[in-house]
């Protein structure tokens, strides 16, 4: 069968968590200068440019950075945020990224998600909170090819890629 | 190898050209593709399938589809072995094992058929009024109860296939796939839905595969095949045949099981089992069909008596036909297809209809080719036992409540009957949809819709296929519609005549005497009901119709009244006098037909059945050999056992080296949360019960967490990493329950403080380095600040590089002993603990796990929420005066001011120790004062944490006692499972180092 979809682990992704007051024109002002992006105000959409920042709730975002970068994302973001009330965390500990690419991943992630993945109801730039199977994931459509990436908590990643591998077994997935 | 007697010479959608062996009850048989093991068993004349639940009489075939209640048996070898499966709806495949799951030792003989002579003694509520008394006796009863009441054989190995889940969406979902399902199905696709059409056949067109009808001038199967194709090329539509939809729930919540292997021979099966479809859809269309009611007439239940459409089905779709000498027994038209069928198939068949009047269009037809018909008779009897043989026909003018007197006898070895059609209300019933009755059509319809359904076709009360196809174009254009789709361009076909309607009622059929003094009279075969037992019923005072199924146990069973609830209720209705609307019917509840309990559980078994938490040094662990314990969902070491060391040797090896040199323990299971913001002081004070505010930046403290009731909730140690900025740890099972605690505060309650929390526990993983040596050990790493006592004191946190690495250093202590704690970034923590385990070898730095880390601290009394705690249990309780603020309000401080919090004689934190010095007590064991008191003997305490204390040389535990802390050296006893009382001393709770001096060292 030919591959329709892959899996990738990202083991040195790097996450910065960044909490502060969307309502708030000077922060929302001052974290995309630094950051040479907005934040994506929009609830459950990603902000993909040379991060990738994550909606998580009116008032969190996940930036996702290249490895190596988040000591320096917390620093800078810090540094342009003095004085405001906000949180800024490195969390690259914290998560495994998962690279997930080719048609059959929708069937995948339709397997543990109750979420509606067809192309009508989740577009690039759409992220989900939700579970899959029994673990709660982050998940954002990156491009209309489809990619994917699946963020998890380190603890449970384990478990998702025995799950992914389990479930793609039958789908064509091929894991890196 | 027995020949195919009863299969016709051509005809039926079977491939003859391939046939198939299989066997059943040991006997070898042959069929062909396209089969089903009833119609193969019929084909070969397989008069006698199995014996009936309670009576023991022997039992046919009598439905073609999920209604059939007889023909149910165990599919299958070994583990992969299906129990109570339905012949008319398993397909034949190579190499197919079936066995009959009732009859012992076979369904030809079977010895429990001695009921059926007692069958007299075996009425309605048998089992209640002779199995109460003596109430003792009930276990003994109860073994042969169920030995005898048999039903299929569950494997006793685990299961060897897989199965699946998956979720979808979609904007109409097509329940059945007959003529209205696939109309119903094309126009949505055609206005550009997404469509999911599920059928519980191997192919769809439901009736029409053994359709005597034409669909423009053509055989019905063609346009099946047209549609099927069509709807198969549009992308947004997913067919799934072999597919029931099973569970209609809230919100258009719908569950489908597809059954993907079980058609194929063990060789050819690959990937799951059964898939679990769990389908979000917008809008649904009803199109299950309708099911033939049988006639309830003396003996209706002997072999040889079938659904009149089933019949036609074995003829026209499978060419078998399961006689040559037929009675066609009907109160309505459709029947008069069956006896066409019979009669082209070459049997010769009579035709009795119940209504004086008979049939119009379809008795032409019937007489055109020959068929005698004998208006206003019914078939009151019939003779034979392993088969039918004789029908006897009596005339009836009509009234229900008279008897009748048999004139006619007719030779016969098939009687097939039609009792009238009922509609598939079952998932318009799950949905939360009533029924209405049609006095036209004598039977329930789908009411008005709970949830966003249409109902159509025959299950909706429609029987000419013109009406069933355009029922289903209108109910699938208007859920397209109602989907925000333009409606697509699609025409009805046209339909030739179909013979049904015209039925009239014929709930039970008139003997030659009352049914209490006449041969049995079945309603629900599979519960061996007859309408005496539902007479028998009412006359003791059963009237709802809820109590009639439960004393007669009509519905009850694998086909849960598919084929009898109808007819019961009407007879029902007619002991009450009162019309049928009026005694309504039972639920209909989940699953329409049985679903395996490997389809509900889907991937989620073995290692995938929970997920495991792993820590980020896991591998290190098990590399060492450690048995993981489980907590919450985290896999922890419980000990590190070297060579044949036991739990208790390596524990007490664990401990002393924690107490005499240094121990290492992997602690990132704890819950880490980062506090920060103007308000955060403020928020702190009022969740925490000690002074927050007090703690100076770099300052520990340990805190807990009370709830509402104040009661114990969490604890752990926090620490003030900056000015508005707190580090807090809570407990591994409580981490995301705090959090969430912690949020819904400033979220719900308290808005206006600017405090931002972020979960932490995944990102830091936490080493433990306790022992007099642990400070030697860091300073043999390399850190980058002094870790000497006055400069890093006990109760302090510090930012530091440890062998280069950034890191917290923590100095607390959960061991007693002196410890330091590292917090280091995961992706940090293996490389970090393989250092400490280095840096620390000269020291014989030793790992420990959970069960060392619970003995270490309740040898220094400190308590672990959830084991010396239940919800239950106040910090005063646990001798914690000490940490409640008298200087400010607190969740959960004024709570602990009610009467009840403030007794005396609550159950208080107290350590036991056993007076011999040597029984380790079991935890949760109940401690008495007298144990020689009277039964009840009053208890006043229990067990909570309990070990061996190898450094002590004796076993220590904790407990919680009634004013335990007033009874220092008090004995007490407590109680073994065997009845011993271990008499046990009431002390202090802190067993080593009292005064704390180690840890500050």
């Amino acid at each position: 069968m030919p591959e329709r979809g892959s899996a990738r682990v990202v083991t040195d992704a790097g996450f910065v968590n960044l909490r502060g007051n969307a309502e708030d024109a000077e922060f929302m002002h001052r974290a995309a200068r630094v950051l040479d992006q907005p934040l994506p105000a929009e609830p459950n959409t990603i902000s993909i440019a040379g991060h990738r920042v994550y909606w998580l709730g009116p008032d969190e975002w996940l930036i996702r950075c290249a490895a190596g970068q988040a000591a320096g994302v917390v620093a800078a973001l810090e540094d342009a945020l003095a004085g405001l009330h906000v949180a800024v965390n490195d969390v690259s500990g914290g998560n495994v990224a998962i690279d997930l690419a080719g048609a059959a991943v929708r069937d995948l992630l339709a397997r543990g998600s109750t979420l509606d993945f067809h192309p009508r109801a989740f577009r690039p730039g759409d992220c989900a909170q939700t579970g899959l199977a029994k673990a709660g994931v982050l998940v954002g459509q990156l491009t209309d090819a489809p990619t994917f990436e699946l963020v998890v908590r380190r603890s449970f990643a384990d478990y998702v890629l025995r799950w992914l591998r389990h479930s793609g077994s039958g789908l064509g997935i091929e894991f890196a | 190898m027995a020949d195919q007697r009863f299969r016709l010479p051509e005809g039926g959608r079977i491939d003859r050209s391939k046939p198939i062996r299989f066997r059943f009850n040991g006997r070898a048989f042959e069929g062909y593709a396209g089969d089903t093991l009833a119609s193969a068993l019929l084909a070969n004349g397989v008069g006698v399938v199995g014996r009936s639940f309670k009576l023991r009489r022997p039992r046919g075939i009598v439905g073609a589809g999920a209604e059939e209640p007889n023909a149910i048996f165990d599919i299958g070898r070994g583990s992969a072995a299906r129990p109570n499966q339905r012949a008319t709806q398993a397909e034949l495949y190579e190499g197919l094992v079936a066995r009959s799951t009732k009859g012992w030792p076979s369904p030809g003989f079977d010895v429990g058929a001695i009921n059926d002579r007692l069958s007299r003694l075996l009425g309605a509520g048998f089992y209640y009024k002779t199995f109460m008394r003596p109430k003792s006796f009930w276990r003994l009863y109860e073994r042969f109860i169920r030995a005898s009441a048999g039903f299929g054989r569950v494997p006793a190995g685990p299961d060897p296939d897989r199965y699946e889940h998956v979720n979808a969406h979609c904007d109409v979902l097509v329940a059945g796939g007959g003529p209205a399902g696939l109309m119903a199905a094309l126009a949505a696709a055609r206005a550009g839905a997404r469509v999911v059409l599920a059928d519980d056949q191997s192919e769809f067109g439901g009736r029409l595969l053994a359709a005597a009808e034409t669909i423009d001038h053509r055989p019905a199967a063609d346009w099946v095949t047209a549609t099927v194709e069509e709807l198969a090329g549009h992308a947004d539509v997913r067919l799934l045949p072999r597919s029931t939809v099973f569970g209609y729930f809230d919100h258009n919540f719908l569950g489908i099981a597809e059954r993907c292997n079980d058609h194929l021979p063990a060789s050819a099966r690959s990937g799951p089992r059964e898939r679990l479809w769990r389908i979000r859809a917008r809008e649904v269309v009803l199109a299950q069909g309708a099911f033939e009611r049988p006639l309830v007439f003396c003996n209706n239940d002997r072999p040889g008596v079938m659904l009149a459409s089933a019949v036609s089905t074995y003829v026209r779709r499978y060419g078998v036909c399961p006689g040559s000498r037929a009675v066609v027994f009907t109160n309505n038209d459709s029947a008069y297809q069956t006896a066409i069928d019979l009669r082209k198939a070459g049997a010769t068949v009579v035709l009795v209809d119940s209504r004086a009047g008979g049939a119009r269009l379809a008795a032409d037809a019937a007489s055109e080719v020959g068929i005698p018909i004998l208006q206003g008779h019914v078939v009151s009897d019939v003779d034979g036992t392993d088969h039918v043989t004789v029908a006897h026909i009596a005339q009836w003018d009509g009234d229900p409540g008279k008897t009748v007197t048999s004139t006619i006898s007719i030779d016969c070895d098939l009687v097939a009957v039609s009792g009238g059609w009922s509609p598939a209300v079952h998932l318009h019933s799950q949905s939360g949809g009533r029924n209405a009755w049609d006095e036209r059509e004598h039977c329930f319809v789908p009411g008005e819709p709970a949830q966003a359904s249409i109902a159509a076709g025959s299950g909706n009360g429609k029987w000419s296929l013109a009406e069933c196809l355009e029922d289903g174009l209108t109910a699938g254009r208007e859920a397209a519609q109602r989907a925000g789709f333009d409606a697509g361009h699609v025409t009805v076909p046209a339909a030739g005549d179909t013979f049904c309607g015209g039925t009239e009622p014929l709930w039970r059929v008139p003997a030659a005497q009352e049914p209490e003094r006449c041969p049995k009279q079945f309603v629900d075969f599979q519960n061996d009901t007859s309408v005496a037992d539902i007479r028998l019923a009412v006359r003791e005072g059963y009237l709802n119709v809820e109590h009639v199924k439960r004393y007669t146990a009509l519905g009850f069973g694998t086909d849960q009244g598919k084929l009898g609830n109808i007819n019961g209720m009407a007879i029902l209705a007619e002991c009450r006098d009162e019309p049928i609307p009026a005694v309504g019917t039972t639920t209909f509840r989940p699953a329409y037909t049985p679903v395996s309990f490997g389809v509900g559980a889907g991937a989620n078994v073995g290692e995938l059945f929970d997920p495991v938490r792993k820590t980020a040094i896991h591998e290190a662990h098990e590399a060492a050999g450690a048995p993981m314990e489980v907590v919450g969902q985290w896999h922890r070491p419980w000990y590190f056992p070297r060579s044949a060391e036991d739990l208790h040797a390596a524990v007490a090896r664990e401990c002393r080296a924690v107490r005499n040199s240094v121990g290492v323990m992997d602690a990132s299971t704890l819950g880490k949360i980062d506090a920060r913001g103007p308000d955060v002081v403020e928020f702190l004070e009022r969740i925490y019960t000690h002074d927050v505010g007090k703690m100076a930046v770099g300052r520990c403290a340990y805190g807990i967490l009370l709830g509402e009731d104040g009661m114990l909730m969490d604890d752990g140690v926090m620490a003030r990493v900056g000015e508005q900025r707190f580090y807090l740890t809570t407990t591994t099972g409580g981490a995301a329950a705090v959090l969430a605690w912690l949020e819904k505060w400033l979220q719900t309650e308290w808005p206006g403080l600017e405090v931002y929390l972020t979960s932490l526990t995944d990102h830091y993983s936490t080493i433990a380095v306790a022992g007099p040596d642990s400070r030697k050990v860091l300073e043999n790493i390399g850190c980058s600040i002094d870790l000497g006592r006055d400069a890093f004191p006990f109760m302090t946190v510090r930012e530091a590089e440890l062998g280069g690495v950034a890191v917290q250093l923590f100095r607390v202590s959960f061991s007693g002993e002196l410890a330091f704690e590292i917090n280091v970034a995961s992706q940090h923590a293996r490389a970090m603990w393989d250092t400490v385990m280095k840096a620390g070898s000269e020291f014989g730095i030793t790992p420990y796990g959970t069960e060392t880390m619970h003995v270490l601290r309740a040898e220094k009394g400190f308590v672990i929420v959830g084991q010396e705690t239940d919800g239950s249990v106040t910090p005063v309780d646990l001798g914690m005066n000490w940490l409640l603020s008298k200087n400010k309000d607190f969740l959960g401080k004024r709570s602990l001011a009610r009467a009840d919090c403030r007794r005396e004689d609550r159950k208080q934190l107290v350590g036991l120790l056993s007076v011999d010095g040597q029984t380790v007590l079991p935890e949760g064991a109940q401690l008495v004062s007298d144990p020689g008191a009277g039964i009840p003997v009053p208890m006043c305490g229990h067990v909570t944490s309990s070990y061996m204390s190898a450094c002590l040389g004796h076993p220590i535990a904790l407990a919680l006692v009634e004013g335990g802390r007033g009874r220092r050296d008090e004995t007490l006893h407590c109680m073994l499972r065997d009845g011993t009382a271990v008499p046990v001393r009431v002390a202090a709770p802190v067993f080593y180092d009292p005064k704390g001096e180690r840890q500050n060292a």
